[in-house]
């Protein structure tokens, strides 16, 4: 990964802000295959009872590794700025959420929760951090 | 149906989360992602005024959760974090401003309606 690239995941073959409109259509494509794999995992995967959002965290950890590797990787691949739209953007922005993990966090507190709270963040970030990271390290050396 | 609502809620929710992001990140001289945390926070509010609200299942509960699953993002907040420098302070930064803004702003949503 390029270091010090506080913003890896933008647009950055069009500045000023011109949209073409195939680059809505990725996003757009992307978004809708990523929210659909996020409600699907939401059904197949039920958390323990006591609401732990179990398939969220799955989601979000799964997709940091996911985007990871794909940026790592794409470093080395070349292919063109819709595909970065699709997979980075459209697919794995949208798999991943942080809307419902601030609810659900946010929930867990007001149910008086200190504990499954603590683990639910602590594995989100760290989680969500270090398998970011493992994805980095294996999109740079795989083909 | 739920399912197509839900996806297609999260379509547009990227649009809107590739424009406005990018939009805020191009105006912006600070060293942090405004992008990201912009989109993250709206979305957080609005999912926290959904939440509040304690309405049913209806389609438009569904579009909107479904709206702010694809607005915002959790993996780009992770990268960009990282590309930050993770011991850096800017990275600890967006790690902080991101959480508690999000907090935040879901109770201020949830608060607001309840």
């Amino acid at each position: 990964m390029a270091p010090h690239d506080p913003t890896p995941v933008s647009d950055a073959s069009t500045p000023g802000g011109v949209r073409p409109w195939s680059a809505l259509a990725a996003v757009a494509a992307g978004g809708l295959v990523g929210s659909a794999a996020r409600a699907g995992l939401g059904l197949l995967i039920r958390g323990p009872d006591g609401g732990f959002p179990t398939a969220i965290l799955v989601a979000n950890l799964a997709g940091s590794f996911l985007l990871g590797l794909y940026l790592a990787r794409r470093e080395r691949a070349v292919s063109g700025p819709n595909a970065m739209r699709f997979w980075a953007i459209g697919l794995l922005g949208s798999f991943t959420t942080f809307s419902t993990f601030s609810v659900d966090l946010l929930g867990l507190l007001q149910a008086g929760r200190p504990l499954a709270s603590a683990g639910y963040l602590a594995a989100s970030l760290v989680g969500g951090l270090g398998l970011a990271l493992a994805g980095q390290r294996i999109g740079a050396v795989i083909r | 149906m739920s399912l197509l609502t839900v996806s297609l809620a999260g379509a547009f929710g990227a649009v809107c989360r590739y424009l406005l992001s990018g939009w805020a990140q191009e105006r912006s001289r600070l060293g942090v992602p405004v992008g990201t945390i912009t989109v993250n926070l709206i979305g957080a509010l609005v999912l926290g005024l959904v939440a509040g609200s304690g309405s049913p299942e209806s389609s438009l509960t569904l579009a909107l959760a479904g709206f702010c699953g694809g607005f915002t993002t959790f993996s780009t907040w992770m990268v960009e974090t990282i590309g930050l420098g993770l011991s850096s302070p800017r990275a600890v930064l967006n790690l902080g401003i991101t959480l508690l803004g999000g907090l935040a702003a879901a109770l201020a949503g949830y608060t607001l309606v309840s």
